[in-house]
């Protein structure tokens, strides 16, 4: 067998925000930087990000207050060491994203002008109009672009080269023509983003199926803290697309059927600002107990009327224009019809603050890293706060390729030649989906993969339901061994993509699904309808779930790192 | 969220680069709602009748330009445009083509290396020292910042370019979406490149001059982004610095003023020569006959002036911004 071997020092998988930071510090350090996506680097979904970046820029505002809103929106399940880190760093990387091009809206002084947002004690998303991910992604990519990064387009990475704890390259082929190939190098980086696509109702891209996540676990890799998915508040009703929380920020109100402004019962002090966990449950349960909008009562409404058409004009014109499309509602002239939607993922591939991806709770892969939402650092802990997402995936990726230079530069990792047979695995698990000609159809499998994730494993969840859910999940895993798919061609053949990864969904779901089960208790984003309260003597504890080769899963746990803010009750 | 269904006729453009000679159309007849986008009609294509069907498709809410098609001949972001809009334009029958069919690898997906380059041949990305650990930001007004005028939200999903009656003509011509992206650089005051950028446009034939000004780009963009204003802003741009060459698209722009200048109204046979020259000009001579018989140009000795022209003149003086001598 013949195969392609390209050689770098660095290969990135993902190009969105992280993935393009760090590839642009590497080649900018004279690396040798690949970067894979299966989109063009500029469909990433880091683009869709819509409100904001924090940092604490004002006066009024302090790098202490942004962790400490960090920790408590992490419900303390964030690591502090890894919170102040990021924190401490925003003003410095937001300005640099600014330097390099950043079109973000200015203050009347011509600095960054920053809007409020949920759970924050200070307006600090610094923001461009509603579409502050679009021109970071732009701009990151630009600069990577201007310092000769290697950018390959629709080639789709179907596993990692991983022999004796060290990971050597990975395994892709090119989406136009199929053709396979292996990328060697030194360090490896995954920057793949996150995994909403299990859920039915979400807000996430299409490309957002976790492939990364499934890669490395079924090398036995753990994952950390996955069954923390965070419910966004203020999907649009039906699709589930995102109306970003700038519509709270700008002061937007929730309303039931009954034209009462619920979160006065759920939040009196921060109202509709209170954390995306506590809203999305509100809304939820506004929605199960009878008081939902709408002929179905599957909604409830934002109100942004009194904003005015100026501000909404001049600060929400995405926002309007995606109510008009998807609901014929224009939030100028009415209220629009919002739902919460799967939007997060706070856990993923586990890994230290300069990224070194863990081989268990205490030990680390060599030439391995990870950065942005397929990560776990974890400064997100059991929820993330809005506007904190596009600041991990920036300050990280940039961060963690600084530490991949460190590392390379230290000559702290060794080059190891990969071979043709590394990959015989995986190309024979692509060649038997292409070839499979039982009867089971991915669309099916994948929306019965969907129903249940969101129905067992979604805002609310009991024992039952997930127990249900975990069953489901067996057997869709093995009814995927008999799928067939129509599209045997070798041009751009997006059938078997779906296939994979539907087989990748289904993989890692299974560790949202068993974490949540054995966390027995109400934390953030998790919760658990027998055990509403959060338990910090049995679970303030990062999960860590580890699949065999049968697919059996078993969990230990990892100690959060705490620092100076001590827990307490978290209201708002 | 209505139960409003229409039956649609849904046509889809079918071609494997590998496999096929000839592309050719399949036909589904499809129940949609009225909330349908077209990249839902399209995911029941692919999901509900024939997996092999291929399209590119991602955040499926307009951001990350993807998904371009066109329907009916109509340059359409899928996920931006439902089904039942084009439906009012077209009638129940909708016909999904790629936005290049001549560039078709597979169905709706085509080879965008046409575009790609274009849009690396523009300087895309800001030209400026980077400070790696700032302390501080750039200052920029909000008037400043709005000379941007959106060009920031250019998606790069190529609907004005595949829509570009120029580049079908001219394969070498920028084209509006890398001119916008010139624009974008061109209207920040943190980039130290705008020289560069417009010298590189000013070449014949691959530059910015061969823009017709028909306004398709400006009807075929999803973001409303109005590339041939940005494209208008860089001719501007090139006479304020006075960078203009001394070519035939340059002396077309000046001629136009001068004739509106002298005398109110279009001297288009005097534009002509002017712009190609006392020799250029001769190959145009049978089109000037059929326009002199038709009455669309006259002898310059009998050239009428505009009524307005004192207030014309003064508009003229008032709004131009161009730096260039007296004839």
């Amino acid at each position: 067998m013949s195969i392609p071997i390209h050689k770098y020092d660095v290969v990135i998988v993902g190009a969105g925000l992280a993935g393009c930071a760090a590839a642009r510090e590497a080649a900018a350090a004279g690396l040798s930087v690949c970067v894979l996506t299966k989109l063009h680097p500029l469909r990433s979904h880091s683009g869709a990000a819509q409100g904001g970046i924090n940092a604490a820029f004002s006066d009024e505002d302090s790098t202490e207050l942004h962790e400490f809103d960090t920790v408590k929106g992490s419900d303390y399940l964030g690591d502090q060491d890894a919170i102040r880190l990021m924190c401490e760093g925003a003003p410095e990387t937001i300005r640099w994203a600014e330097k390099m091009g950043a079109v973000f809206s200015r203050s009347e002084d011509g600095k960054i002008a920053q809007r409020p947002f949920g759970g924050q004690s200070s307006p600090r998303a610094c923001y461009a109009k509603d579409r502050t991910g679009l021109t970071l992604l732009h701009t990151i990519f630009e600069q990577a672009d201007r310092d000769g990064v290697e950018f390959k387009d629709e080639y789709y990475v179907a596993d990692i080269i991983y022999k004796d704890g060290k990971v050597n390259g990975v395994f892709a082929y090119n989406l136009v023509d199929n053709e396979p190939m292996i990328f060697n190098a030194k360090a490896v980086m995954f920057a793949t983003g996150g995994y909403g696509r299990a859920f039915r109702i979400n807000s996430n891209a299409h490309a957002n199926t976790g492939d990364a996540l499934s890669i490395v676990a079924r090398h036995g890799l753990p994952l950390e803290d996955m069954e923390f998915v965070q419910f966004h508040p203020t999907g649009i009703a039906g699709s589930g697309v995102l109306i970003s929380e700038a519509a709270r920020g700008e002061g937007g109100k929730l309303f039931n059927s009954k034209g009462e402004r619920f979160m006065e019962k759920y939040a009196p002090n921060k109202l509709e600002l209170a954390s995306r966990d506590v809203v999305s449950r509100a809304i939820t349960q506004e929605i199960l107990e009878g008081r939902g909008c709408g002929e179905n009562k599957d909604h409830v409404h934002i109100d942004l009327t009194h904003l005015g058409a100026d501000l909404i004009n001049s600060k929400l014109p995405e926002l309007r224009d995606l109510a008009i499309t998807f609901l014929g509602q224009d939030m100028i002239e009415e209220p629009i019809s919002i739902a919460a939607t799967a939007h997060y993922s706070m856990g993923g591939i586990p890994c230290d603050m300069d990224g070194h991806v863990r081989l268990d709770t205490k030990n680390f892969v060599d030439g391995f890293y990870a950065a942005g939402e397929c990560a776990c650092v974890s400064v997100h802990g059991a929820n993330r706060l809005g506007a904190n997402s596009v600041l991990e995936a920036l300050f990280f990726g940039r961060h963690v390729g600084q530490s991949i230079v460190a590392d390379l530069k230290a000559n702290k990792i060794d080059f190891k030649e990969a071979n043709p047979s590394d990959v015989k695995a995986v190309m024979d698990r692509l060649e038997a989906i292409k070839t499979g000609n039982g009867d089971e159809r991915i669309p099916e499998l994948r929306n019965e993969l969907q129903d249940g994730m969101t129905e067992n494993a979604g805002v609310f969840r009991t024992e039952k339901s997930l127990l249900v859910q975990r069953e489901n999940l067996k057997d869709l895993k093995a009814r995927f061994q008999n799928v067939r798919i129509d599209d045997k061609s070798k041009i751009y053949n997006t059938d078997l993509q779906e296939a994979v990864e539907l087989s990748h969904m289904i993989d890692f779901s299974a560790f949202i699904v068993e974490g949540a089960i054995l966390r027995k208790e109400s934390r953030g984003a998790h919760y658990r309808e027998e055990y509403q309260t959060r338990d910090d003597e049995n679970f303030l504890k990062h999960t860590m779930t580890y699949m065999d080769k049968d697919g059996n899963l078993s969990t230990e746990y990892m100690d959060v790192v705490l620092g100076n803010h001590e827990l307490a009750e978290r209201t708002y | 969220m209505s139960n409003e269904t229409k039956k649609l006729t849904v046509k889809a453009f079918r071609f494997n680069k590998d496999t096929d000679y000839l592309p050719y159309y399949d036909t589904f007849e499809m129940e949609v709602s009225k909330d349908e986008l077209i990249l839902d009609v399209m995911n029941r294509i692919k999901w509900e009748h024939d997996g092999s069907f291929s399209y590119r498709r991602s955040c499926r809410h307009g951001i990350c330009g993807s998904c371009a098609v066109k329907v009916n001949g109509k340059a359409t972001l899928a996920c931006k445009d439902r089904a039942f809009d084009l439906v009012d334009i077209f009638g129940e029958e909708l016909i999904i083509d790629p936005q290049d069919k001549r560039r078709a690898y597979k169905d709706m997906v085509i080879d965008k290396a046409d575009f790609w380059k274009k849009y690396d041949s523009v300087q895309p990305y800001l030209v400026a020292d980077i400070d790696e650990n700032p302390t501080e930001e750039n200052l920029v007004s909000i008037e400043e910042n709005e000379k941007i005028d959106e060009a920031d939200l250019c998606i790069q999903c190529g609907a004005c370019y595949y829509s570009c009656p120029a580049v079908q003509v001219n394969p070498n011509f920028t084209g509006p979406a890398a001119l916008v992206k010139a624009w974008r650089f061109n209207a920040d005051v943190r980039d130290n490149a705008h020289d560069e950028r417009l010298e590189t446009l000013q070449e014949l034939g691959s530059g910015m001059w061969d823009c017709v000004k028909c306004f398709e780009c400006a009807e075929a963009c999803p973001k409303e982004i109005n590339p041939i204003d940005k494209i208008t802003k860089l001719h501007q741009q090139t006479f304020e610095k006075g960078l203009a060459r001394n070519n035939v698209a340059v002396r077309h722009a000046v001629g136009f003023k001068w004739s509106i200048q002298k005398h109110g109204i279009l001297d288009e046979g005097e534009l002509v020569r002017y712009s190609e020259g006392n020799i250029g000009v001769m190959k145009h001579i049978p089109e000037a006959i059929a326009m002199f018989k038709k009455g669309k140009i006259v002898m310059p000795w009998n050239m009428p002036k505009s009524k307005n022209l004192e207030e014309i003149q003064k508009l003229v003086e008032i709004t131009s911004t161009a730096k260039f001598g007296r004839r």
